[in-house]
């Protein structure tokens, strides 16, 4: 992967994300802090991939920093941590894997179908993992 | 403290259940649904409350003394949208409510000011051309595959738009999106062959694929609404399953033109 490659996907992933804040009709005043929160957690993904060769690692890492991001930021805006942790999640949203599965499987090569399929499954329990992992440290230190 | 009166308790758990469809609808958590609901019932006075969210079933039972309960049901058809302004001003209610509770024609009120606002459309619109855009070349396609998914995605919004106004169930409407998507683009790919097909679907069906949906659901398998996320995780597998019946009609006709 060459610089260009991750200025690219920083960049897209920025715009992706602040199109999909747009559609979920955020409000002007956290657009910016939620789409970078969207191209950070793609920042993290390709540094972790970079340091250790593990996709599922590298995902969680990145949604356990979209949620502390997202909570952090909730603080400070005083407003629920769904809407920064759905837009911060997007870029690992694994839409291509998914996209893949399909078309193969409607091609009739199972082998890479159950490949992309599999990839997708790891990317989503990871992207969930990350998340609740975060959830649940934050739900110690708060008592009944 | 505001003291509810008997004649006021109807009244009052209709507010609550308005509450709990438009927090579901605009995509709050299962979680957050259930203790939002708990928290006001409480600052009204109630002994008791209790919440029993899920997707399509929204249930409270409210104990206001030792002989008075009341519980009230209502089924959800539609908790599939996001909508982060209402998301956000439902929280600023329930927290301000829970502070120092509202007579019930204020907290009413309040409730209709939220329903009344919508998305803009032409917001939508800027958002999905710059989501099916940015998510084409994020996945590696070209400049052009970029600028190409944006256009079709003015269209999908076009479609989503009018399909939203009809009766017509999310898995039907996607199968006749991806289906009008596939064989528009398959097309244009087929007389300017530098375009790359799969990147510039991929950039559209980041508006319609469920991946979002579906990592939502894993999350509230994994913090304890086992109900929900897997009625959930059940439909994305079915829009899933439409989206690509759509594509393989559209490829199908493809390859026999």
């Amino acid at each position: 992967m060459t610089v260009y490659d991750i200025i690219t996907q920083m960049v897209t992933s920025f715009i992706g994300s602040l199109g999909f804040a747009l559609m979920f009709g955020m409000r002007r005043r956290h657009l910016m802090i939620a789409s970078l929160g969207g191209m950070l957690s793609w920042g993290i993904y390709l540094a972790v991939l970079s340091v250790r060769e593990s996709v599922f690692f590298a995902v969680l890492a990145a949604s356990a920093f979209s949620m502390i991001y997202a909570e952090f930021m909730a603080r400070l805006r005083k407003c629920p941590a769904t809407l920064f942790i759905i837009i911060a999640i997007i870029p690992l949203v694994p839409g291509s894997s998914l996209y893949y599965a399909m078309s193969y499987a409607v091609s009739g090569d199972m082998i890479n179908a159950g490949y992309h399929a599999h990839q997708t499954v790891i990317w989503v329990l990871a992207i969930s993992a990350g998340i609740s992992f975060v959830t649940a440290i934050r739900e110690l230190r708060t008592r009944k | 403290m505001l003291k509810i009166q008997k004649e006021q308790e109807a009244d009052m758990l209709e507010c609550l259940l308005d509450m709990g469809e438009l927090l579901l609808e605009s995509g709050a958590e299962i979680s957050r649904v259930e203790d939002t609901l708990c928290r006001i019932a409480r600052a009204y006075g109630a002994v008791r409350a209790d919440a029993f969210v899920i997707t399509s079933i929204v249930s409270i039972t409210i104990e206001f003394t030792e002989s008075d309960l009341v519980t009230e049901n209502r089924r959800i058809y539609s908790s599939s949208g996001t909508d982060f302004y209402r998301l956000e001003k439902l929280n600023e209610l329930s927290r301000r409510i829970c502070h120092s509770p509202e007579p019930l024609s204020e907290f009413r009120k309040a409730i209709s000011e939220v329903t009344s606002r919508e998305k803009p459309f032409s917001i939508i619109l800027l958002g999905s051309i710059l989501a099916a855009g940015g998510f084409a070349v994020f996945f590696g396609g070209s400049v052009n595959d970029g600028i190409t998914a944006s256009f079709f995605a003015w269209g999908i919004c076009l479609l989503q738009k009018y399909l939203g106004r009809t009766q017509i169930n999310p898995a039907a409407s996607n199968l006749l999106i991806s289906l009008a998507t596939g064989l528009c683009v398959g097309m244009l790919c087929r007389v300017i062959t530098s375009l790359h097909m799969d990147k510039i679907l991929i950039g559209d069906i980041m508006l319609l694929i469920p991946g979002l949906a579906m990592t939502n659901a894993v999350r509230n398998i994994l913090v304890g609404n086992t109900i929900s996320g897997v009625v959930r995780l059940t439909e994305c597998f079915l829009w899933a399953l439409s989206l690509a019946g759509g594509f393989m009609t559209a490829i199908m006709i493809l390859e026999i033109l």
